[in-house]
């Protein structure tokens, strides 16, 4: 990875993206620049429509943008290839999606092994890594389970052990809150501002969730494809303003 | 990841056990009508198999085993004096009424063996002595002749017992082994002189040609040889065996009518796994997707799949082949229906179980290609 310029984790510049074409064409993102630093936890918020998961989506490399440069720990996305693509996100980014997104026939143990196995790790080394993580998120001794006997808030704790258990730089969070109700949800967030503390990290989340602004570094409002507005927080305070 | 691979398979214990007993059921279709149909083509070539000869001899238009067209006495002679040949035999062959002990009567399959030499007898005599033949009215009866000839007595037909070939008396001298034949009749060995006693009198009675390459000469060469001198047909054991089994196919419904039912193992292979391994693929589209997200490539995702395939089809393959073994010792020990299973058989299944699994694998690698990653953040 290339010299990191101004503990800058990502630094996104111009970057556009259109769904479709002519008349039904959607402009999702526009010119939009936007930066995340190392060691917070960023929180991206406006309307819904407004481009948020699509902005997410091109910084975690799972989709291509049509102008612009994105940084990410030093690597740009818009010279790599495909492939590259692909190697870049199994490397440096941890996923947690809304809808947890665990495999059902898993046990947790496996379910959070699965991006070190990616990685070409082995069996036996992954999965003592899972055991560890599960036990750093409060699971400790539930891993043989499947994600069907244990809660919603448990199962995104097993998302978040899977997110970081092949130890990425930049982790990316869509809606983490949103199916879970306010105690579980504080709880993810604890763990997510614990994990966004520890150097050489970047936690992104995407959310609606007022309840949980406070756990935010910073906070980015984005409007119709654009950054509106960037707020810093205070420590332990909720932000003023409660968009939409 | 390929634990993890299975494990997605095997969890979903539902669609696994109908994707396994499709493919189950479709070998099991396949091979056993299969095996069936060699067995029922081996039963055409029965007297082949029940009169053991390097070469036969026949008129010019006969085109396989069942067909008899008589030839003339002389011709044994000319057939022995065609270069090539070390001695010929004439054999007769024919369907005859045997009346039992209760006044009905059955259909047997007469076969008279030339009296000095017994050239064509049968090869597994199980009591008696085949020698014995040459004794008057004797016969030598095989072991499907006891369950059909017995009707009427106290006890099985045996040794010493008679019965009625034609009006006349034959006396059992002794029992064989035979090879089941195409039209399911026992076989009744005696002498050619007797044979000609037993059956009604025609114009030419000689039924084939018994012939033995002369040393030095292959069988094919004294083929030939005779053909070339007498203007009769000389096959060997071997072609005749595969011109039977020709005949049977070019002129009858029945390579169809198998063809029809292993078209169908074929076609409930394809539809039930392969359908099923296709939503299998659909319904995991999402995991898929997740797993594409967290940077597994195409190729890990394809590997997966074609891992996931190929359990099911050798598990699936496997039981079908085990249940066509089952079915096929236990229709052994009865002897019917025909059933053979030569090795062609299950790795010709074998060929066609990867095909559907590899075709199912390809519709499901296509739609994890197309598969955007950025869809694991859409509702
Ligand atoms: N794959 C797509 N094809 C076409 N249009 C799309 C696609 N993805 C997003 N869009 C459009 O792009 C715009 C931004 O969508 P995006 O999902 O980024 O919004 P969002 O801020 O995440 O909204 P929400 O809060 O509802 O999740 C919307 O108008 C949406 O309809
Ligand atoms: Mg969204």
């Amino acid at each position: 990875m290339a010299e990191n310029k101004n503990n800058y984790a990502v630094h996104v510049r111009g970057v556009s993206k259109t769904f479709g074409a002519g008349t039904t064409a959607v402009t999702a993102l526009k010119s939009v620049n936007f930066d995340a630093r190392e060691g917070e936890l960023l929180m991206i918020v406006g309307p819904s429509g407004c481009g948020k998961t699509t902005l997410l989506s091109t910084i975690a490399g799972t989709l291509q943008f049509d102008a612009g440069e994105i940084d990410v720990f030093g690597s740009a996305l818009q010279k790599m290839s495909k492939s590259q693509t692909t190697a870049f996100r199994r490397q440096n980014i941890g996923f947690i999606f809304q809808e947890f997104h665990l495999i059902p026939t898993l046990s947790a143990v496996e379910n959070v092994s699965v991006p070190m196995l990616i990685n070409g790790a082995s069996r036996a080394a992954a999965e003592k890594k899972a055991h560890a993580l599960l036990a750093q998120v409060g699971l400790e001794g539930r891993g043989h389970e499947l994600p069907t006997s244990l809660s919603g808030g448990q199962q995104q704790r097993v998302a978040i052990a899977r997110a970081l258990v092949h130890e990425p730089r930049l982790i990316i969070c869509d809606e983490p809150t949103s199916a879970l109700d306010k105690e579980n949800g504080a709880r993810t967030m604890e763990l997510l501002q614990q994990v966004a503390r520890a150097p050489g990290r970047c936690v992104v989340v995407v959310t609606h969730d007022n309840r949980i602004f406070k756990y935010a570094d910073r906070m980015t409002e984005m409007e119709d494809g654009r950054i509106a507005r960037v707020h810093e927080i205070k420590d332990g305070q909720s932000p003023e303003f409660i968009p939409n | 990841m390929y634990h993890i691979a299975l494990k997605m398979l095997l969890g979903n214990r539902s669609k696994y056990i109908v994707l396994v007993s499709g493919i189950t059921f479709s070998t099991l279709l396949m091979t056993q009508q299969c095996a069936i149909f060699c067995g029922l083509m081996l039963w055409t070539t029965g007297s082949i198999q029940n009169m053991r000869s390097k070469i036969w001899v026949t008129d010019p238009k006969v085109e396989q085993v069942n067909e008899v067209r008589q030839l003339r006495d002389t011709d044994v002679g000319r057939v022995r004096s065609v270069e090539g040949t070390a001695w010929a035999v004439p054999l007769f062959w024919g369907l005859q009424q045997a009346k039992l002990a209760d006044g009905t009567f059955k259909q047997i399959q007469l076969v008279g063996l030339e009296s000095a030499t017994l050239v064509g007898r049968p090869y597994d005599v199980v009591a008696g002595r085949i020698e014995d033949v040459r004794l008057p009215n004797a016969v030598v009866i095989d072991e499907l002749a006891i369950i059909r000839l017995s009707a009427g007595r106290a006890k099985p037909i045996g040794l010493g017992d008679t019965f009625e070939i034609n009006d006349r008396e034959a006396r059992v001298v002794g029992i064989c082994r035979t090879a089941k034949s195409f039209f399911g009749m026992p076989y009744i060995f005696t002498t050619y002189d007797q044979a000609l006693q037993f059956a009604p009198k025609t114009r030419k009675m000689l039924s084939f040609i018994l012939a033995e390459p002369a040393e030095g000469w292959t069988a094919e060469a004294t083929a030939r040889s005779i053909e070339r001198a007498t203007g009769l047909r000389a096959y060997t054991e071997n072609d005749f065996f595969w011109a039977t089994i020709r005949w049977y196919f070019r002129n009858t419904g029945i390579p169809m009518s198998f063809g029809i039912t292993i078209l169908l193992g074929f076609a409930v292979g394809v539809a039930v796994s392969g359908q099923t391994f296709y939503t299998f693929v659909l319904e995991n589209l999402k995991h898929l997707g997740a797993l594409k997200a967290m940077g597994a490539s195409d190729g890990l995702l394809a590997r997966m799949l074609i891992l996931q395939a190929l359990t099911v089809g050798f598990i699936g393959y496997g039981l079908g082949i085990g249940l066509t073994s089952l079915f096929g010792s236990l229709v052994l020990k009865k002897g019917e229906p025909p059933f053979m299973l030569p090795y062609q058989v299950p790795l010709g299944a074998l060929a066609v179980v990867l095909f559907i699994c590899i075709f199912a694998a390809l519709l499901g690698i296509r739609q994890i290609r197309k598969l955007e990653p950025a869809i694991v953040f859409r509702g």
